[in-house]
């Protein structure tokens, strides 16, 4: 349960934490799409914008999550779930940025996904693994 | 898709790799939390700030954020973000030819995917 929770509230923080930094650096950029009119001066433009800050904030909690929950469950564990964040991500900038994602980008995000869980949960299995991700000799500190 | 966009994503996919590594080594020095007590979460937010891989993993982190805010400023997110993923390509080679490690068939068939996923998102 503890690790459901911490990984839900991973994946939701870096997801929304994303959309807060896209709106802020196109609101700092002007909503030009060429990478030619960015310059280095946004960047510390950006650093004064609160959406930026909100997103910051909000991976600052993803990433707490994220190395906490590395201290009980395996990477490959952990990783293939957090892969679950490319969905949502995609989703909210559809939602939230306006940004049309075509049927070809919803393939390929999905794609992904599988793609990432084929590739952390096959090969060298290892010596404490199980299928809630926890270590066999820290299992007991679990509740 | 113009050269700046895929260098810059190139740059994030690889100082990400190298963060991760460096962070999962450093906290693996940790020992597991169990409690989530303020003060116990301050005393490991202590320990872990003297740990050398830790801070390297960060550095390594800080480089990637800025990169990505970067190309946010220009590109759509619901771009960005998935072609980031060929991290785990880049992780798998790097296992293959410079860790020597043995790739499995159904790692190969992931990776295989996560290319296939990318070339999809990169089309108009």
């Amino acid at each position: 349960m503890k690790t459901a929770i911490v990984l839900t509230v991973a994946i939701m923080a870096q997801s929304i934490g994303n959309v807060a930094l896209s709106k802020g650096m196109k609101l700092v950029s002007g909503g030009s799409s060429d990478s030619a009119d960015f310059s280095l001066i946004m960047l510390l433009e950006a650093m004064q914008s609160p959406f930026i800050w909100t997103g910051i904030l909000l991976l600052i909690l993803f990433f707490v999550m994220f190395t906490v929950s590395l201290t009980w469950a395996d990477l490959s564990f952990v990783v293939p779930v957090i892969s679950l964040s490319y969905i949502v991500n995609v989703a909210l900038a559809h939602q939230f940025l306006g940004e049309s994602v075509s049927e070809t980008r919803w393939a390929g995000t999905l794609l992904i996904c599988l793609g990432v869980i084929l590739v952390t949960k096959s090969g060298n299995t290892p010596k404490h693994n199980n299928a809630y991700g926890l270590n066999q000799e820290t299992r007991p500190y679990q509740t | 898709m113009d050269a700046v966009t895929l260098l810059m994503i190139a740059v994030i996919v690889l100082s990400n790799a190298a963060g991760d590594v460096l962070i999962t080594r450093g906290m693996k020095k940790m020992g597991e939390v169990s409690s989530f007590h303020p003060y116990h979460l301050f005393q490991l937010g202590r320990r872990v700030l003297h740990n050398r891989d830790f801070l390297m993993g960060v550095f390594c982190l800080a480089i990637s954020f800025f990169a990505f805010i970067s190309v946010l400023a220009w590109a759509e997110m619901s771009f960005v973000v998935p072609a980031t993923s060929v991290v785990y390509v880049v992780t798998v080679l790097g296992a293959k030819f410079f860790l020597k490690e043995q790739i499995d068939k159904r790692r190969w068939a992931g990776t295989f995917l996560v290319c296939v996923g990318v070339v999809l998102i990169c089309l108009p």
